[in-house]
């Protein structure tokens, strides 16, 4: 059994909202004035301590061993960032206790220390100490760090004179160097291009697996958590929600944030939208089978059904997915009925490996008599499809807008 | 960070911060960091200037012409007897520099760096030492032209000076300067960092102590009876220390002395305190 190199225990942290005590004497020394010499409780103090305080984390504890590579997911705003703050020593926690073995590094945004006055040179050491490695552990590594960049030409250049990308790279080239025994990483993959975040997970990988490095690693990229971590932290509200094999946690923390995400429906056939003719009556989107959430490996169920108000003529329905931005991508029809005084259901399946990662939208066309348009439902649905990528050492968007599973030849010919 | 409790721990964070542990340990395997913070600000103020480190100078000298026109032929302040007004004005100006500089930019430490702060852990007091340790290097600089004007007073000018055992006092003045600039930075920057409206006041309170200090006028020139508010700066004794070291002239009683030691050590004290304590509650407010 390996180690435990961090133990957080009961970890909570509050955080005032508002103004008060934040800015201005004055202020303070009202309330002190109030509470401490003339022992009144002053009321809009008293408010602003009920309704003000928001706790980021709520008795979060963990445990982390040796060489593991721990991922942190969880909404915006679900307390990831500050409990890598607290644990990077950068904020107090408000009660409970970190303790830990070894040296930790935290990356929390590329470039820290970086000065754009100063040159390419100049800011690998400044940020190097910054980030607390040692003046012989930067010397040693200098040169790699020049080539991983690839800013060679460029070193004694104020790196204010840099493309955003070659700051990006030279800065993250630094920080991917420290060799420390915990190695805390938030949300750096969001920058540079998907070559260099490739390197970099690379990298991470690689001092994960090989040199025993222990990592804690936050980003909204499930994909790259996926790719790079064997266990998972799911914080939800400050608290942690699941906790375990990153598969089970990632799949879990998707299928809370899909459910009532994709459907609508309408009760009262009145003021259902649609017009006189034809009206909306429920929409969904599903994966098929038992799946939580669609994927693009899952085909995918949309199913309507509408109030009709028609008693004559032929009914059919055109389905019409839609890109991101609105395009259409496909158009398809049906089969047509007799029109009557009913509810008319439809159901469509989208086969899997056809869907890309993205959002799509769903149009559907009443026609009547393969000529006159009774309404059209514009956009009535939208859905997300997640990504599945396994083995795959690709973290970039997938091009497209949609992503077929057909099969490339590729192979040796010959000997030339 | 304190020392866990138990053996098998390396390091803990709680909720409470240890008052006084200056971990010497990790402050020292931070001193690339403090070196190379001196260097930058070195680069950064001199880049892209024609007169470069130059300006170290050029800005004292311009100082002291104005001085000499204004105080010395226009108002007519008299410097003491014997010594030149040159040199009275520039150990002046040399030593309040040095304090009202080390003091200005120790004071900015959160407003300044808090975005480093938020994203990296290193002793927080790194920052005010290495800004300190630059004004000392300008200072010594500054020192080292005064030096050669006294030289050139006392070879072709034939200025007289008689030093005695306060020659001895002069870096202790110096110290104490400087420790009381950067025990009033420290507790300063604490203050501006949660209550923006202290800016002012400073600004205001740094000018008028300038009046306070013998810097242009001597201790011995100012009229018995008002004697006492100037002697209520702790920073007077130090002023006429040093320039009773350097030039030989300067009125220093050992109780005033005392009264400024006195408050250089508990400012200092209250000052790494307060900073220490309030430094990573800070994080949340700033």
């Amino acid at each position: 059994m390996k180690d435990t190199v961090i133990s957080v225990e009961n970890i909570s942290k509050q955080y005032r909202l508002g103004a008060i005590g934040t800015g201005s004497l004055r202020q303070d020394l009202q309330v002190f004035w109030k509470k401490n010499i003339l022992r009144q409780d002053p009321a809009f103090f008293k408010e602003v301590h009920a309704a003000d305080h928001i706790w980021a984390l709520d008795h979060v504890s963990f445990d982390v061993k040796q060489g593991e590579a721990v991922g942190i997911i969880g909404a915006n705003g679900s307390g990831k960032s500050t409990l890598l703050k607290i644990i990077s020593r950068i904020v107090q926690p408000t009660s409970g206790t970190v303790r830990g073995r070894g040296k930790i590094s935290s990356i929390l945004e590329v470039g820290t220390g970086f000065h754009y006055e100063l040159s390419g040179r100049e800011n690998i050491y400044m940020s190097g100490y910054t980030l607390g490695m040692q003046k012989q552990e930067i010397q040693k590594k200098f040169d790699e760090i020049v080539a991983f960049s690839g800013i060679e030409k460029f070193l004694d250049t104020p790196v204010k004179r840099y493309s955003s990308g070659m700051y990006v790279r030279l800065a993250f080239a630094v920080a991917a160097h420290l060799e420390p025994d915990i190695l805390i990483v938030d949300e750096v993959l969001a920058v540079g291009d998907a070559d260099f975040q490739k390197k970099c997970m690379g990298k991470m990988q690689s001092s994960s697996a090989t040199d025993g490095r222990t990592i804690l690693f936050v980003s909204h990229n499930l994909q790259a958590v996926e790719n790079l971590c064997n266990r998972a932290i799911w914080l939800n509200k400050g608290k942690i929600a699941d906790m375990g094999h990153t598969g089970a946690v990632v799949r879990s923390y998707l299928a809370s944030t899909k459910t009532d995400l994709t459907g609508s429906h309408w009760e009262d056939p009145q003021t259902a939208p649609g017009n006189e003719f034809v009206r909306m009556k429920r929409i969904t989107a599903r994966a098929a089978g038992n799946e939580p959430f669609i994927t693009v490996k899952t085909p995918v169920i949309i199913e309507a059904e509408m109030y009709c108000f028609v008693h004559d003529g032929d009914l059919n329905v055109n389905i019409e997915l839609l890109s991101p931005s609105g395009e259409s991508i496909f158009n398809i029809g049906c089969h047509s009925i007799k029109a009557e005084k009913a509810i008319l259901a439809l159901q469509v399946t989208i086969p899997a490996d056809l869907l890309n990662n993205t959002s799509y939208g769903i149009s559907l066309t009443v026609v009547k008599n393969y000529s006159q348009v009774l309404h059209e439902f514009y956009n009535c649905l939208s859905f997300e499809v997640e990504d599945v990528r396994e083995g795959m050492y690709y973290y970039g968007v997938w091009p497209g807008l949609i992503r077929p599973a057909i099969d490339a030849l590729f192979y040796v010919k010959d000997s030339f | 960070m304190k020392q866990p409790l138990e053996k098998n721990w390396d390091w803990e964070i709680s909720s409470e911060t240890s008052n006084w542990s200056w971990d010497l340990k990790s402050l020292l395997s931070y001193r690339h960091l403090l070196a190379s913070l001196v260097r930058k600000e070195f680069l950064l103020n001199y880049q892209q200037t024609i007169l470069g480190p130059g300006w170290i100078l050029v800005q004292p000298l311009l100082t002291l012409v104005t001085y000499v026109l204004v105080f010395g032929m226009l108002i007519r302040i008299p410097t003491g007897e014997g010594v030149p007004p040159v040199l009275f004005y520039l150990s002046g100006i040399v030593l309040w520099n040095f304090f009202n500089d080390s003091f200005g930019t120790t004071s900015r430490t959160f407003r300044e760096y808090i975005h480093i702060f938020t994203k990296v852990y290193f002793p927080r007091i790194i920052i005010p030492l290495a800004t300190i340790s630059t004004q000392f290097m300008r200072f010594l600089v500054q020192l080292g032209l005064l030096l050669l004007i006294l030289l050139y007073y006392i070879f072709f000018r034939g200025f007289v000076i008689h030093w005695n055992w306060a020659l001895v006092g002069a870096p202790l003045a110096v110290a104490g300067v400087g420790l009381i600039s950067l025990g009033m930075g420290l507790i300063f920057s604490v203050l501006t960092a949660k209550y923006r409206d202290i800016v002012n006041i400073v600004d205001v309170g740094i000018r008028l102590l300038f009046f306070a200090t013998p810097v242009v006028y001597p201790l011995a020139l100012v009229r018995e009876e008002l004697r006492w508010i100037v002697k209520l700066n702790p920073l007077t004794p130090l002023f006429e220390l040093f320039r009773l070291g350097v030039l030989g002239q300067g009125t220093v009683q050992t109780g005033d002395l005392v009264y400024s030691f006195g408050f250089m050590l508990i400012t200092f004290l209250v000052s790494v305190y307060m900073f220490n304590k309030q430094g990573s509650k800070l994080i949340d407010v700033v």
